[in-house]
């Protein structure tokens, strides 16, 4: 029998993150929430699973299919639009907050050292809460969305260079901290080296290295997943052997793919699988967290808490609010840096490590990450209320310029997913039944998407198409099925029409679905389908007809 | 975070070989792991052997991919979809697995193996390939015909049938207390599947509906406590993934749970494979002699096997011996069984390579063997063919259907009505019972084949309608007469074009079900005036 530590810590974390999750769920709690507290219940509170290698693996998966996610949603135009912000933006906020910090930390009795740990700390948002959170609520692909993932990126691309720094520090205490300039200028120079080639990488294989296979396996739908995956990995391979993070490789690794006809189905696949494996990152989030020392300076932790939660928003406010962005972008974004990151337990372990500063910094970090991170979520995820009872009471007057309140909402403030399909007809599987109906249905004015997993099927159609596997519901919520006039099915597989059937009554909207085997029909039936459409049979009928019409047999009375 | 950028790495060449060539991506990725391992690239062929494997992300993908494989295929295991081909499912799937093994078994102490290794090459060399043969049924879009479905049958009998065996062989060195124990543990567990399924799945699914996330943790635990159930009676965790899968097999939560899975499922068979070929040691010869010669055996005795007994249970000649050349390859659970015999002390290293080399070399040749060209040789050899061959029949002047299925009847009632002498050929025993009892002629057979038209008068008919599947055999009819138009029914316009430049009529079924779903479409949403 292979061993079961490794499952059995594996299934009580997905045991644990289930269970909180269905709770969550009754009381509006962000999912990443409940993660977080099944973590802490399953470590520091019964020390039931402890991190192993391959939790780790899993973890590490997780973030890197998570970035690659948002890459696929960012052609490059996208990106351009955001680039100017995103830079200008993450920089300066990174400024503001480390010279906040440190001047808080400073008043609140910390050292030199910790102060500096601890500043750097509170300087970054995490990207993988916040992509999480957005891609749970639709919202990435979002003006506010591209431009908080813009500068979470610029950020990663600054903690690095920090990272850098930090290492080129050394010395046994605070007493005898010295700085190996050669090191840190050699780790700088590599580290923003590696980045223009990575950057490069992404940028010509996106042009010339992957359409055309890409193009060629395009109707092997596990070829593309696969190839993509792969794809990933060797990118963020790439930014490992760079001194880079796996988030940046893996971001630009989605990005070359984005240019593809085939990014968004690529997403709807990758999903799943990036659900599973950052549920259990973010349990062990929760595992890892030593926070026991931390609770008795609840005052500094509700006061460095505070800091992020309201002082990282109000500084990005205050930049976005001066480069041309409307009152709720302005707002929508900077919610989004309410938290610390992940690298800023990176940040203070390696202080750990190197003897600047000791355990309880650790454990302070813990905890307000902890904090900021919950609260965060509900931020993001009530965006809106949260915006209106802001604009309510004026909060945001001191911090935006005046021709900004004047202005309200700009044209470029939209709320997303405002253009829905509706009353449009989707037709599934474009063989030759489906193409005829796809473009007769299109030819006599109706809305139709004609829905395939080989790109190649919906080459020539007059219609909207969209590629993607009617297996994963995400494709169905795509082309908003509740709002459709009439699902259409075309495909042989009985199973699979079985399923549309099923969705298309779950949803109240009529369906006609092709019956392949005739002896099948009797399922489709009792799933309430509106018209079968027996190709087989209407056939022989046009073959029928066909006999009447030869001179040379005789005529054929009414059927 | 390298390895498993390595295996993928490995896994896309695989994958991009198979969609190149056109074998299964299964051998070509064990075969890629096993070069992996040979090359030195990797050094995990003796990691199962240490007993130990501490935190190995190659050890993590074989746990990990195994235990979601074996869910997923549990998943597929829905009595109700076979309830059609239940008599042909149970005989092929039962005699193949037990004669096969026995041959296997006997092979193997005959090659000299000993202890209990015959027994797991026995099992490589009785049970197919599930994921193999699907991929073939559904390239030659095969899946839901009837002779699929039979064979999808027998590949889940077969699996459930190596899980049921894997208890006994975990088990067999604890004495016979251990082995009922196990098996009473066992049938505890797939009663709760069972209730599971028929009561419990899909409301906790319906659940979490609406929420990706949500239901696909809600899948996940429902595996995890399947697993724990069967660690904690001490049963392999297989056991535990297959009655999880078998508990979320019923519609329409099947359906749900497969479009969650399916990425995860993709992801773990690229990686598992290759993983699993990179623990093969390199063979010797005596090794890779034994690999061939048990390779053969399964080529050469499974498709006469399964061929006369599917036959016997109804099958028309040639579709019997398709599903025997269908089923002819060693199981990826042959694979599982040998890793998990690996770590019981059961197997050697040297004799998982030889089941691993069987595996290539089988599954490689399944594509080949299951072409159009190899049954109606293999049709030519057939023993009772000169037997069966009969007379002409005395018909002139008459329409000739070949291949009628169901809802044939609205073509021949015209016709019968009018009283034009026709003649139905149809491979499907149902169909001609049918015809039978209505007095309509007709013979039982193959209607692309030359003795069976000759039999029929083809040559003398007035009119041939060909309604058969494969528009190969339609395309033989119209190349074999000559002189007697053939209208040919057909789904797809590009076949429509084929027939045409054969000098046939084509009648589309996708052209006429248009005309009558715009109908439908015009009488349930009338255009407003205005």
């Amino acid at each position: 029998m292979l061993e079961v530590t490794f499952i059995e810590d594996l299934g009580l974390i997905i045991v644990a993150a289930t269970l909180f999750a269905f709770l969550a769920r009754r009381i509006g709690m962000p999912s990443i929430v409940a993660y977080l507290i099944a973590g802490l219940a399953l470590g520091p509170l019964t020390g039931l699973v402890e991190m192993s290698g391959s939790l780790a693996l899993i973890s590490e998966i997780g973030i890197a299919l998570l970035l690659f996610l948002v890459g696929l949603e960012l052609s490059f135009a996208k990106i351009k639009d955001v680039g100017r912000v995103a830079v200008i933006a993450g920089i300066g906020q990174v400024f503001f907050t480390a010279v906040g910090g440190l001047v808080l930390c400073g008043l609140l009795g910390f050292g030199v050292m910790e102060a500096v740990f601890l500043a750097v700390g509170l300087t970054f948002s995490s990207t993988v809460v916040v992509v999480k959170l957005l891609d749970e609520k639709g919202e990435l692909d979002s003006l506010y969305g591209r431009i908080a993932v813009g500068i979470f990126l610029v950020q990663d691309i600054v903690a690095i260079f920090i990272l850098t720094f930090l290492a080129g520090l050394g010395g046994a205490g605070s007493a005898e901290v010295k700085l190996d300039l050669a090191t840190v200028l050699g780790g700088l120079g590599s580290a923003f080296g590696g980045m223009i080639l990575l950057l490069l990488v992404a940028l010509l294989s996106a042009r010339y290295l992957l359409p055309r296979p890409f193009a060629w396996s395009a109707n092997r739908s596990e070829v593309l997943l696969i190839w993509s995956i792969s794809w990933c990995f060797a990118l963020v391979m790439g930014a490992h052997a760079l001194h880079l993070s796996l988030e940046i490789g893996a971001f630009l690794a989605g990005i070359s793919l984005a240019q593809l006809p085939y990014n968004e189905d690529l997403h709807r696949r990758v999903h799943p699988l990036m659900n599973f494996c950052i549920a259990v990152f973010f349990v062990s989030l929760g595992i890892k967290m030593e926070i026991g020392e931390a609770l008795a300076e609840w005052q500094t932790v509700l006061v460095l808490s505070l800091f992020v939660l309201i002082g990282n928003p109000v500084i990005f406010v205050w930049i976005i609010a001066r480069m041309g962005y409307g009152l709720r972008t302005t707002f929508f974004t900077s919610v989004t840096v309410a938290q610390i990151s992940e690298f800023s337990f990176i940040v203070v372990a390696l202080g750990v490590s190197s003897g600047l500063v000791g355990e309880s910094v650790m454990s302070l970090t813990a905890l307000v990450g902890l904090v900021t991170i919950t609260v965060s979520a509900y931020m993001i995820r009530f965006n809106r209320p949260l915006y209106e009872w802001v604009l309510r009471w004026n909060l945001l007057r001191p911090f935006v310029p005046k021709a900004v309140l004047a202005r309200g909402d700009g044209p470029e403030d939209e709320d997303p997913g405002a253009q829905q399909l509706e009353g449009h007809i989707i037709v599934v599987g474009m063989n030759s039944l489906g193409r005829r109906i796809a473009q007769s249905m299109s030819e006599a004015g109706h809305e139709v998407v004609a829905v395939d997993t080989d790109p190649r099927k919906l080459e020539g159609l007059s219609c909207r198409t969209e590629l993607g596997n009617v297996s994963y519901r995400a494709v169905l919520d795509h082309l908003c099925l509740h709002r459709a006039r009439l699902l259409v099915s075309a495909l042989k597989i009985d199973s699979t029409n079985d399923m549309l059937a099923y969705r298309a009554r779950e949803a109240g909207v009529p369906c006609a679905v092709h019956v392949h085997d005739i002896r099948e029909m009797d399922h489709l039936i009792d799933l309430g389908t509106d018209y079968l459409m027996i190709s087989k049979v209407d056939g022989l009928k046009r073959l029928n007809t066909k006999l009447k019409e030869l001179a040379s047999l005789p005529t054929a009375r009414n059927d | 975070m390298t390895e498993v950028a390595l295996l993928l790495a490995i896994a896309s060449l695989g994958y991009g070989i198979s969609r190149w060539s056109g074998i299964p991506a299964i051998p070509l990725l064990l075969g890629l792991g096993m070069l992996l391992s040979f090359s030195g690239l990797v050094k995990h062929a003796d990691l199962l052997t240490k007993g130990s494997f501490g935190d190995d992300p190659v050890i993590f993908v074989l746990e990990l991919g195994l235990t979601v494989l074996v869910f997923a295929s549990g998943i597929e295991l829905n009595p109700q979809r076979f309830r059609r081909q239940r008599r042909p499912v149970v005989w092929v799937g039962l005699i193949q697995f037990a004669v096969m093994g026995l041959v296997g078994y006997f092979a193997a102490r005959a090659l000299g193996f000993s202890g209990m290794e015959p027994v797991y090459l026995a099992f490589a060399v009785s049970a197919s390939s599930t994921v193999v043969v699907l991929r073939q049924l559904q390239v030659s879009q095969q899946s839901f015909e009837p002779q699929g479905r039979m064979v999808i049958g027998v590949l889940l009998l077969q699996d459930g049938l190596t899980i049921a065996t894997l208890i006994a062989l975990t088990h067999f060195s604890d004495g016979i207390g251990w082995l009922a124990a196990g098996y009473g543990w066992a049938i505890v567990m797939a009663l709760a599947a069972w209730y599971l399924q028929r009561r419990l799945a899909r409301w906790l699914i319906e659940r979490s509906e609406g929420d990706e996330e949500l239901m696909l943790l809600t899948i996940l635990t429902i595996l995890f406590l399947f697993l724990g159930a069967a660690h904690l009676a001490d049963l392999p965790v297989v056991v535990g993934a297959f009655l999880a899968g078998y508990s979320l097999s019923s519609f329409p939560v099947s359906g749900l749970v497969n479009g969650l899975i399916l990425s995860l499922t993709d992801f773990f068979r690229a990686i598992f494979f290759v993983a699993l070929g990179a623990l093969v040691v390199i063979p010797g010869a005596s090794e890779v002699s034994s690999a061939l010669g048990l390779a053969v055996l399964v080529i050469l005795i499974t498709p006469p096997l399964v061929a006369a007994v599917a036959e016997w249970t109804g099958l028309t000649s040639r579709a019997a011996i398709e599903s025997g050349l269908l089923l002819a390859q060693t199981s990826e659970y042959s694979l599982i069984l040998g890793l998990i015999g690996m770590q019981l002390g059961h197997l050697s290293g040297g004799t998982f390579a030889v089941i691993a080399m069987m595996a290539v070399a089988t599954m490689t040749c399944t594509p080949l063997l299951s072409g159009d060209g190899v049954a109606r040789f293999l049709l030519r050899l057939h023993p009772l063919r000169r037997r069966r061959r009969q007379p002409a029949l005395d018909l002139e002047n008459h329409v000739l259907v070949l291949g009628l299925g169901s809802g044939g009847m609205w073509v021949l009632r015209p016709l019968l009505s009018a009283g034009v002498p026709l003649l139905v050929v149809d491979d499907d025993p149902v169909v001609i019972a049918e015809l039978d009892l209505k007095g309509v002629p007709c013979i039982r057979g193959d209607g692309s084949d030359e003795h069976v038209l000759e039999r029929a008068g083809a040559d003398k008919a007035q009119l041939i309608i060909a309604s058969m599947r494969r528009l190969s055999d339609s395309s033989k009819v119209m190349s074999l007469v000559r002189g007697v138009p053939v209208f040919v029914r057909v789904f797809e316009d590009g076949d429509a074009e084929a027939v045409r430049e054969m000098g046939g009529t084509p009648i589309s079924n996708s052209e006429a079900a248009v005309d009558q779903f715009q109908k439908w479409f015009e009488g349930r949403f009338p255009r407003r005036a205005g």
